[in-house]
Formats: structure tokens, C-alpha cells, sequence
């Protein structure tokens, strides 16, 4: 994804990314991410949980905001244990 | 068979996260030099937002991602923003989409970001969304790289985004 993300960044596009696995994101350097240390297959969550989600929305939409290059923001939400209000 | 093999490991991946980082140390990848960057230019209430997924998201009677090459498939999809989710369906071996098939927010959250959009927290959604399958490896990340994604980033300057928000698998 990031090698998609990169791309459209180059054509004049701010991009910011999910990443699931911090390691890859390190690696092929995409311009903004949003860690979660969360499952494969769920970048913005839970089915169903709109607080969650709007809240993984936020920060990627504050990221846009507010990051330099190169940055990985991480929220630090614990899978399942999180209380989003 | 394969596929059957695939469904194994993708359990194994979602239930074990350090797989996946042994994973990723084993096998290479095209790694970014310089970080290419475009900074946002007016406040996120005056832009328009679009979203990619690579989450092998399509609409449902769109021709689906190719599954039997397991070097896997760099095309994508368009996906209208108003498609209803229930239009929606995946084509994609290599994850659990199951909660992702209950709400699609989970993997493409255009709900979440219609919200945003109605609450003046962005200024407008993109009228098209695109969807790669993640699985994109050998001659495939060529066509990524030269060929699809530049054609995705093409298109989305057609669309007028102001920012993208991404979401993988």
C-alpha cells in the first residue's frame, strides 16, 4: 500500500496511511502513517464500532494536519480493551 | 488446494501479529528512498478528501481481483462513492475479511468520512474510490509501480482531491 501511497503523493496529493505492521511501514517510507497494533484485516477497527472508527478517522485526518515527512503516528490503542467514547 | 493453504495462514497471521513481522524481515521489498511529500494546502474544512484501499474492495459484478496467479494482481478498481455497501464485496485470499464483510467501514470507511464531511470537519468527500488487492508481487509490482499507481494518482488529481486517506488490508 504504501508503494500506491507514495505515488500518489508524488503526483502533488498529501496522502496518510493505516499500517498494521510498523516494520514494512519503516521500510517502504510512505509519507504519513497511523500504527495499530491491531489485527490484519481491521485498519479502521471493529464491524460496527462508528465511535472507533471515527475516532482511527480523526487522528488519520490530524495526521494530515499536522505531521512532517516520514512520520508514524501511534495512537497506542489496545485491541478489544480501548474504550472510545 | 492453494486456497485452502491461504485461509490457514491467514488465520495464523491475524491470531499471531509477530508472524507478521518475521514475515516482513524475510522477504523484500521495494524500499522508499526519499519520502516523497506534498503539503496540505488549505485547511482539511476546504478539501476534498478521497479514499484507496488495498483491501481488495470491489463493486459486486466488477470483474474480481485475480486470485489463481500467486504473484497476485497490481489493477484496480473504481468504486462510485455512492455505491451502497451492500454493492460492495471483496475478492481478496489473503486476509480474514469477515468483519470487513459485516461493515465495510472496517476496511474503506466511507461512512465515517460522509460523517465528517456533514459535520464541516473536511470540506468535501471524492467522488470515486480506488481499490487495489494488496497481494501484488514479481512482474506485478513493475506494473504497480509504472503502470497502476501512477494511473490511480492520475486520476485522483482529475477528481480534485486535496489529501488522501488510505487503508490497507
Amino acid at each position: 500500500m504504501g508503494l500506491v501511497q507514495r505515488a500518489v503523493e508524488a503526483a502533488g496529493i498529501p496522502t496518510v496511511g493505516v499500517t498494521l505492521n510498523r516494520s514494512v511501514t519503516a521500510r517502504v517510507r510512505p509519507p504519513r502513517a497511523v500504527f495499530l497494533r491491531y489485527p490484519f484485516g481491521h485498519p479502521m477497527g471493529e464491524p460496527l464500532a462508528v465511535a472507533q472508527q471515527t475516532a482511527i478517522l480523526e487522528d488519520l485526518l490530524r495526521t494530515l494536519e499536522t505531521a512532517g515527512p516520514g512520520t508514524i503516528v501511534e495512537p497506542g490503542y489496545i485491541w478489544k480493551r480501548h474504550r472510545f467514547a | 488446494m492453494a486456497r485452502l493453504a491461504n485461509r490457514v495462514a491467514v488465520q495464523l497471521f491475524r491470531r499471531l501479529p509477530w508472524l507478521g513481522d518475521l514475515w516482513a524481515a524475510r522477504r523484500s521489498f521495494v524500499e522508499g528512498g526519499g519520502i516523497p511529500w506534498a503539503p496540505l494546502r488549505r485547511p482539511l474544512a476546504q478539501c476534498t478528501v478521497s479514499l484507496v484501499t488495498t483491501a481488495g474492495v470491489h463493486v459486486t459484478g466488477d470483474t474480481p481481483f485475480d486470485m489463481r496467479d500467486r504473484t497476485g494482481d497490481a489493477t484496480f478498481r473504481v468504486i462510485p462513492i455512492g455505491t451502497p455497501a451492500a454493492a460492495m464485496t471483496i475478492t481478496h485470499d489473503y486476509y480474514d475479511h469477515s468483519a470487513a464483510d459485516r461493515d465495510i467501514n472496517v476496511v474503506l470507511p466511507v461512512d465515517r468520512l460522509r460523517e465528517a464531511h456533514t459535520a464541516g470537519r473536511v470540506g468535501g468527500v471524492g467522488p470515486r474510490m480506488y481499490s487495489f488487492m494488496g497481494h501484488v508481487n514479481g512482474r506485478h509490482v513493475k506494473t504497480l509501480l509504472e503502470v497502476t499507481a501512477p494511473q490511480v494518482a492520475r486520476q485522483l488529481v482529475e477528481d480534485g482531491a486535496d489529501a488522501v486517506v488510505m487503508t490497507p488490508a
